[in-house]
């Protein structure tokens, strides 16, 4: 089963495994990453899902809707890596991949 | 060491969980769950299409850790009777102890009667079971009719509907989706492919030739489903005068009069400072911000509750948002008007009290921002143009 590896706010590093198709949110929640409130369930309505990818990502993933990057730019401190973990589709592709789970969501 | 017992296992209850495990309890919590399945999220039982299946595992509630914790123990059974005095929680013919109680028992949904409809031919939704009723009986119909013409109306509508399967939704009042303003919901209708009756009620139903009569005549229908709101659970706590109809009146840390009894969720009602009233809110917002608001009681740091409630509903290709509250008469601003999004903002004596975008999040969030900083004066709003515009000149003149 592929895998990410999360590091949270306290800088702790969790292994969360995924099939492909599930959200990032999905592979966050099953493996109990902490950091991440997802007060809307995955709705792309509240901006506290945030996690922050990195450049071994580019090109893996599709852009951000105008409405998540609308929602984006209301998160704590939003980098250019910054997405809602809610928007994301995992594939192989995402296998052992890192990500960031925002310091604050609000 | 306190003992509590939490009644529900719903959105309420798993968010006071978690707030209460993440802020290192001292305690022990035991969770009475009714619904036999681990807890998941409501919302995408009405938001996700019908082409699929919604598993009961694929919008968990608790991460695995906290379902987990040697701190929580799960007991998988009705509660039918607790008492107050004696800290008593009756499940499965059982009698549990705890120091505190919370009913975190949310809310069910209405059946409208209908004369003539079988039980198990007027489906609602409200939880996983139901999506999966509904699953089965939208397999095969092909002209179902939503009877109410709320927000779960119009979601329903547009993952149900499609180029075989046509869509009715009855509202019993003059027009649909009367939470908003008339500006937003005609958005919102015109944009729908669900057909709409309005001030049509149901009369009869005849199984046999699938035939729904109404105040305005006759439908033909293979699938009924009834989306007319819910009553809260409030049962439990009614012998002893602590709850009605309309509930479970809290005050603003979560407690009733009873010094041994809280509530949470959509169960409870209490004054909201926003709005300056006492309601019963149903939503997402209200079930997190007051279990959050009791889990800082219960962890010795209280703080009375003060959340702006918020609300979204997706429907097809558009998403609704709202941040705040309003009347039902409250007057409305379109403030934003364009073909493919739409901003109104809701007033009543100068002050906004609810703002509602349409495919415009940046407006709901700067709304929300703006909410919990005070009130929002409708002339500022005014001045600056948009929410975006007054939270930004507000931040300016801040720093």
């Amino acid at each position: 089963m592929p895998h990410l590896v999360f590091i949270d706010p306290n800088d702790a590093e969790v292994n969360a495994p995924y099939s492909p198709g599930d959200t990032l949110l999905h592979a966050a929640q099953q493996a109990g990453v902490d950091g991440i409130l997802a007060e809307c369930g995955g709705g792309c309505s509240c901006a506290t899902c945030h996690v922050i990818l990195n450049p071994a990502w580019d090109n893996q993933v599709q852009s951000p809707s105008p409405q998540e990057a609308d929602m984006l730019t209301f998160a704590v401190d939003p980098t250019p890596y910054s997405r809602l973990a809610c928007q994301v589709i995992l594939s192989d592709a995402h296998d052992g991949l890192h990500v960031h789970v925002a310091k604050r969501q609000y | 060491m306190t003992a509590l017992a939490v009644i529900g296992a719903g959105q309420a209850a798993c968010t006071l969980i978690a707030e209460l495990l993440r802020g290192d309890f001292q305690g022990t919590i035991q969770v009475f769950n009714a619904e036999g399945i681990d807890p998941y999220q409501r919302p995408p039982l009405s938001k996700t299409s019908f082409d699929q299946t919604v598993s009961e595992t694929a919008h968990p509630l608790l991460p695995p850790q906290y379902k987990a914790d040697p701190r929580v123990t799960w007991v998988a059974s009705e509660v039918t009777a607790i008492d107050p005095d004696q800290g008593r929680v009756t499940a499965n013919g059982t009698n549990f102890f705890a120091d505190h109680l919370v009913l975190a028992t949310g809310t069910r949904a209405t059946r409208p009667t209908i004369a003539g409809v079988p039980e198990n031919a007027l489906h609602t939704l409200r939880t996983h079971a139901d999506r999966l009723q509904l699953e089965q009986a939208l397999a095969h119909a092909s002209t179902p009719v939503i009877i109410g013409a709320g927000f779960m109306a119009f979601e329903l509508a547009a993952v149900i509907a499609s180029d075989t399967r046509h869509v009715q939704i009855l509202a019993r009042g003059p027009r649909a989706l009367p939470q908003v303003s008339a500006e937003s919901a005609a958005y919102l209708v015109a944009r729908s492919q669900a057909k709409l009756h309005t001030n049509c009620h149901a009369v009869r139903y005849d199984p046999h030739t699938q035939t729904l009569t109404t105040n305005q005549g006759e439908l033909e229908t293979d699938c009924l489903i009834a989306t007319v709101g819910s009553r809260p659970n409030s049962e439990l706590l009614e012998p002893f005068g602590l709850a009605d109809a309309d509930g479970v009146a809290v005050d603003a840390w979560m407690q009733t009069p009873h010094p041994r009894v809280s509530a949470i969720g959509e169960v409870c009602r209490h004054l909201h400072p926003s709005v300056g009233q006492s309601l019963r809110v149903e939503s997402i917002s209200e079930a997190n911000d007051t279990a959050t608001t009791l889990a800082k009681r219960l962890l010795g740091q209280p703080v009375p509750f003060q959340a702006v409630p918020w609300f979204w509903s997706d429907q097809g290709h558009e998403k609704l948002q709202i941040a705040g509250l309003a009347a039902r008469d409250d007057a409305a601003l379109l403030n934003l008007d364009a073909p493919d999004r739409q901003v109104v903002i809701r007033h009543r004596a100068g002050q906004v009290t609810a703002v509602e975008a349409i495919n415009t999040a940046t407006e709901f969030m700067a709304a929300r921002r703006l909410f919990e900083q005070g009130p929002i004066a409708l002339n500022e709003v005014h001045a600056a143009g948009s929410m975006m515009a007054l939270l930004q000149s507000s931040r300016s003149s801040r720093s």
